[in-house]
C-alpha cells in the first residue's frame, strides 16, 4: 500500500513530489533563518538595555567567585532601650563623623516618660547632654516609668525609600546597608516623604538625600559605626544577621524584641529591646 | 502616488520622531554610569565613593594601640567600655602626630600637649584632659529617663552623703574617684 | 498615645514646598483642557465647537512650562535627565520624564494637524522674514492641502484625541498615585488619590477655559457663544460634583473608620486646615459654584449675567481646585511622622520656591498663550468658511 506523507501529500515510494518537497524545505528554511534573524534582532536591540538597569551579578563585590569561603555579610542593629541612659554621646559623635548640617539628624534618642496620671510625655535628649543643660527637669515623683529611645535609619528590607527614588539612587548595598548615591540624586525629597520613621532629610549642604548610613565606611574597615564605639553602656548593638554566633543574633535570640511600625511592612533590621506601642 | 503625497506630511513626522527616538534612546544608553548595573541597579561605583569617607571617631582600640597602660588600667573597671573620647576629645591631630611619628625614621618625637577642656560638647579642643565634674555628670547626674540599675547620682544628696571636701569645686568628683580606674 | 507633643527632628522643615502644589496644579490644567478638546472631537459635543482650539493650545501652553515647576524645586536641577537616563520602574516620578514627553509630542502634533490649513496658507502668502520662516517650515514645504491630506489630518485629529484621553489620565492619575501610594503619610495614603487628582483636574480645566474663552472674546470685541459657555458650565458642575463627592469620600470614610492615625488626623483638619480646607475648598470652592452654575446655564438669562455667574463660578472653582492641592501636598506635612505633633509651614516671598516664583510659574503659561493665539487662532468665525472649503463634506 502507498504510504503517504499527511505532511505533504507525498508518495514515499515514488519520487513523484520533488516540487512539493522542495518548496517545503525551502519554506522550512526560511522559518528557521527568519526565526533567527527575529530572534537576534531582539536580543540586540531590547535585551541589553532592559538587563543593563536590573541585572544582579554571579560573583560577590569582592569580585570573588560565588562559591568562595567569604560570603557577603548581612548587618543588623540593636537597640537596648532598658540600658540607654540619655547621655547623647552618640548623637555628637554621629554629627562629628558624618559632618552632619545643625539642625539635620542622622541619629536622635526620644525620652517617653508615663505619669502615673496616664499622661504620655515625649521629648528629646539634648545634644550635649542633660547635665548644664535648660532641658525642664521632670519631678521624680510623678513618674511611674520612662526610659529612652536612640532612632536611626531602620534600613528596612522593603525599603519605600528605596522604592520610590527616581534615578535609582537610594540603593541597597550587597551587605543590607542602605545609601545614597550622592552623585545620583536629585534631591526631590520623595524618599523623605515614603520613609514612615523620619530618618531622611536632604542635606542643606550637599543637597543631596541624607541619612544614617551605618557608617558604611567604618563598617566595610571592620570597625564599629561611630555611635556604637561612642555607646558608654553598649545599648547600640552592631553586627552580623548571617552569623549565628554574632552577639546581635544571641541578643536577638533570647529577649522579645520589636520594630517600628511593623504595621507598614517595611521589615526593619533595626530591632529594639524594651520598647511598647506607644513609641512611633 | 496621490496617496504617498497626501500622507507625506505624516511621514516626515513618523521619520523625525523615530529617528529623534532612536537617536534619544542611543544618547540615554551612552549616558548611562559606567558602574551602573555592575552588581545590580545602582552605580557601584557609589559605595567605592561612601567607603572611602574617612572614619573621625577612634576606638578606644585605637588609643590603646599606644596607651598600653591606661588599657590596663581599665581592663577590669566599670568603665572600661566608655570611650576615650568622651573625657580626652577626638584627637584627630593627636593622632595624626603620633603615627606620623611611628612612620618616621627614627620613631622620636612629641605631639602636642593636651589642654584643659573648653566645657563643650563636642569640644574644640582637638586634644584635653577633664577633671571637670560635667563630663561625669552628663552621664551620671539622675535624669528621668535612665534604667533603675543604673549608678545615677543627685549631685548636692551625693555630694552631701560622701562628705566631700569642696563641693562646689568643679572637680570635686575627683576627690574619691580616679580618672581611668573610677572605683572610689 | 496622641496626647504628647512631639515631633521628629527631621520633621521640622517640611520638604514639598508651593512648587509641589503648582506642578499638580499646571498638570491638571493641561488635562483638564485636553479633556475639553476631546469631547468635541472624540465624543463630538458640537456645543464646545468654539473653544476646542482655544482648549488644545492653552492645553499646550501649560504643558510646555509644567517643568518650571519641577527644576524649581529640585535641589540637583543639573541632574535632572537621571530620571530617564537611569530611571526606576518601580518610582511614579520616574514616570514622569516618559509621560511629560509622550504627552507633549502628542499635544505638538495635535495643535500641528488641527492647524495645518492656516500654517500652509500663511506660510504660501508671507512675504518672508522669520514668521514667514517659521511657517514655511511648519508647512514642511506644503504650499496647499489636498482633500485627501485633509481628510487623513482629520483622522489623525480624531485618533490623536482619542489616544490623548488615557495619556492625559495618566499624566494626572501618576501624580495622584504619587501621594496615594505613600503608606508613610496616612492623610495621603489612599486608593482614591488618582481618580480625585484626575476629576480634579477636569474641574479645573473647563473652569479655565470658561474663563479664557470669555475674555478673549471680550478683548477682541466678540460676544461669546453662550451655548457653548452653557455646555462647559454643564460639564464643570458635573466634574464639580463628582470631584466634590470623591475629595468627601476620602475624607468621610477615615472619618467614619476612625481607626489608626485619626486622631491626629482630625486635628489637622478641624485646627490646622479649617481654612483652607472648611472655608476654602469646600465652602466657597465648591458649594457656592455648585449653586451658582445651574443659574448660570438658565437660557432665558441676559448674556452678561451668564457671562457674569460663569466667570465667577470658574475663579472660585479655579481657586477651590489649588486649595486642594494645597492641601493636600502641605497638609500632610503638617503634622509630624510621629503623629504627636505638628509643625508650621513657611511661604517665602522670594527665593526659589517663594511667592513671587509662583506667580511667575502661573504667569509664564498664560503669556505662552497669548503670544501662542497670533500664531494659532482660536477664534473661529473667519476661519469657518475656508476650512469647510478645504474639508467638504469631511468633518
Amino acid at each position: 500500500m502507498r504510504q503517504i506523507d499527511a505532511k505533504t501529500g507525498c508518495d514515499s515510494d515514488a519520487c513523484s513530489c520533488d516540487s512539493t518537497e522542495s518548496d517545503e524545505n525551502t519554506r522550512r528554511q526560511f522559518l528557521r533563518s527568519a526565526r533567527t534573524v527575529t530572534l537576534g534582532a531582539i536580543s540586540l536591540t531590547v535585551l541589553p538595555s532592559t538587563l543593563a538597569s536590573e541585572t544582579t551579578p554571579s560573583s560577590n563585590d569582592a569580585g570573588e567567585p560565588e562559591n568562595g569561603k567569604e560570603s557577603t555579610p548581612l548587618y543588623g542593629f540593636l537597640v537596648d532601650t532598658s540600658t540607654c541612659i540619655g547621655a547623647g554621646k552618640c548623637l555628637t559623635a554621629c554629627r562629628v563623623e558624618n559632618n552632619v548640617p545643625e539642625g539635620q539628624y542622622r541619629t536622635w534618642v526620644e525620652r517617653y516618660i508615663h505619669f502615673k496620671d496616664g499622661r504620655i510625655q515625649v521629648d528629646q535628649v539634648p545634644e550635649s547632654g542633660y547635665a548644664g543643660s535648660d532641658v525642664e527637669k521632670v519631678d521624680e515623683d510623678l513618674v511611674e516609668r520612662a526610659y529612652f529611645v536612640p532612632k536611626l535609619c531602620n534600613h528596612c528590607e522593603d525599603a519605600p525609600c528605596n522604592q520610590v527614588c527616581p534615578t535609582h539612587a537610594s540603593i541597597t548595598s550587597p551587605e543590607g546597608v542602605e545609601l545614597v548615591d550622592p552623585d545620583l540624586c536629585i534631591g526631590c525629597a520623595y524618599c523623605v516623604q515614603a520613609c514612615p520613621y523620619g530618618v531622611r532629610f536632604v542635606n542643606h549642604e550637599t543637597g543631596n538625600a541624607d541619612k544614617c548610613t551605618w557608617c558604611y565606611h567604618r563598617i566595610m574597615r571592620e570597625e564599629q559605626p561611630a555611635c556604637v564605639e561612642a555607646c558608654p553602656v553598649d545599648a547600640r548593638v552592631f553586627g552580623r544577621l548571617d552569623d549565628p554566633e554574632s552577639e546581635i543574633n544571641k541578643r536577638l535570640a533570647t529577649v522579645p524584641t520589636h520594630v517600628l511600625k511593623e504595621h507598614l511592612g517595611t521589615h526593619p533590621k533595626l530591632h529594639y529591646i524594651g520598647i511598647s506601642k506607644e513609641v512611633t | 502616488m496621490r496617496l504617498i503625497r497626501d500622507l507625506r506630511h505624516i511621514l516626515i513626522v513618523l521619520a523625525v520622531l523615530v529617528i529623534g527616538g532612536a537617536g534619544g534612546q542611543f544618547l540615554r544608553t551612552a549616558m548611562i554610569p559606567e558602574s551602573f548595573g555592575r552588581q545590580g541597579p545602582y552605580r557601584a561605583d557609589a559605595l567605592v565613593t561612601i567607603a572611602s569617607q574617612k572614619s573621625r571617631f577612634p576606638s578606644a582600640e585605637k588609643c590603646h594601640k599606644c596607651h598600653e597602660d591606661v588599657r590596663e588600667e581599665r581592663e577590669e573597671t566599670l568603665h572600661a567600655g566608655v570611650a576615650c573620647v568622651h573625657c580626652h576629645g577626638l584627637g584627630e591631630k593627636h593622632i595624626a602626630e603620633a603615627e606620623a611619628i611611628a612612620k618616621s625614621e627614627n620613631a622620636e618625637g612629641t605631639v602636642t600637649p593636651a589642654e584643659p577642656w573648653d566645657g563643650q560638647f563636642p569640644s574644640t579642643i582637638d586634644l584635653f584632659i577633664s577633671q571637670d565634674r560635667k563630663t561625669c555628670l552628663v552621664c551620671h547626674e539622675s535624669v528621668v529617663g535612665m534604667p533603675e540599675d543604673f549608678r545615677k547620682i543627685d549631685v548636692a544628696a551625693h555630694l552631701d552623703e560622701q562628705g566631700a571636701d569642696d563641693p562646689d569645686s568643679p572637680d570635686t568628683c575627683f576627690e574619691c574617684h580616679g580618672n581611668h580606674d573610677t572605683a572610689p | 498615645m496622641p496626647e504628647a507633643n512631639f515631633i521628629f527632628p527631621n520633621d521640622v522643615h517640611p520638604p514639598w514646598s508651593i512648587m509641589i502644589v503648582l506642578y499638580p496644579y499646571v498638570t491638571g490644567l493641561v488635562a483638564g483642557a485636553f479633556v475639553v478638546s476631546a469631547l468635541y472631537h472624540v465624543f463630538r459635543q458640537e456645543a464646545l465647537k468654539p473653544v476646542a482650539r482655544l482648549a488644545l493650545v492653552t492645553s499646550l501652553c501649560f504643558c510646555a512650562f509644567a517643568t518650571i515647576p519641577l527644576l524649581l524645586h529640585l535641589h540637583h536641577p543639573e541632574r535632572c535627565f537621571q530620571v530617564v537616563i537611569t530611571p526606576s520602574v518601580t518610582s511614579a516620578m520616574a514616570g514622569f520624564g516618559f509621560i511629560y514627553s509622550m504627552y507633549m509630542l502628542l499635544l505638538i502634533v495635535e495643535v500641528w494637524l488641527v492647524y495645518r490649513p492656516e500654517i500652509v496658507e500663511r506660510a504660501a502668502s508671507s512675504q518672508g522674514g522669520v514668521m514667514g520662516l517659521f511657517y514655511r517650515i511648519l508647512a514642511l514645504g506644503d504650499r496647499e492641502i489636498t482633500p485627501g491630506a485633509r481628510a487623513i489630518d482629520n483622522w489623525l485629529i480624531g485618533a490623536l484625541a482619542m489616544l490623548g484621553i488615557p495619556v492625559a489620565c495618566v499624566l494626572h492619575g501618576y501624580v495622584g498615585f504619587l501621594f496615594g501610594a505613600i503608606k508613610s503619610n496616612p492623610w495621603w495614603s489612599t486608593s482614591l488619590m488618582p481618580v480625585i487628582f484626575l476629576a480634579s483636574a477636569i474641574v479645573s480645566g473647563i473652569a479655565a477655559l470658561i474663563l479664557l474663552y470669555q475674555f478673549i472674546c471680550w478683548r477682541r470685541g466678540k460676544r461669546p457663544d453662550l451655548d457653548c459657555v452653557r455646555s462647559l458650565c454643564r460639564y464643570l458642575w458635573g466634574f464639580l460634583v463628582l470631584a466634590f463627592a470623591l475629595e468627601t469620600l476620602e475624607v468621610g470614610q477615615m472619618a467614619y473608620e476612625s481607626g489608626g492615625e485619626w486622631h491626629i488626623l482630625s486635628v489637622l483638619l478641624t485646627e490646622h486646615l479649617a481654612v483652607s480646607y472648611g472655608l476654602i475648598q469646600v465652602l466657597i470652592g465648591s458649594v457656592i459654584p455648585f449653586l451658582l452654575l445651574p443659574i448660570a446655564i438658565i437660557r432665558r438669562l441676559p448674556g452678561r449675567l451668564t457671562t457674569f455667574l460663569s466667570a465667577l463660578a470658574s475663579l472660585l472653582v479655579l481657586i477651590q481646585v489649588f486649595a486642594m492641592r494645597w492641601n493636600v501636598v502641605v497638609g500632610g506635612q503638617l503634622f509630624s511622622k510621629s503623629f504627636r505633633g505638628f509643625v508650621e509651614f513657611h511661604l517665602p516671598v522670594g527665593g526659589r520656591e517663594g511667592i513671587v516664583a509662583a506667580i511667575i510659574v502661573l504667569i509664564l503659561p498664560v503669556v505662552a498663550l497669548w503670544c501662542a493665539i497670533k500664531i494659532f487662532p482660536v477664534c473661529e468665525e473667519t476661519d469657518d468658511s475656508e476650512i469647510s472649503q478645504l474639508q467638504g463634506i469631511q468633518e
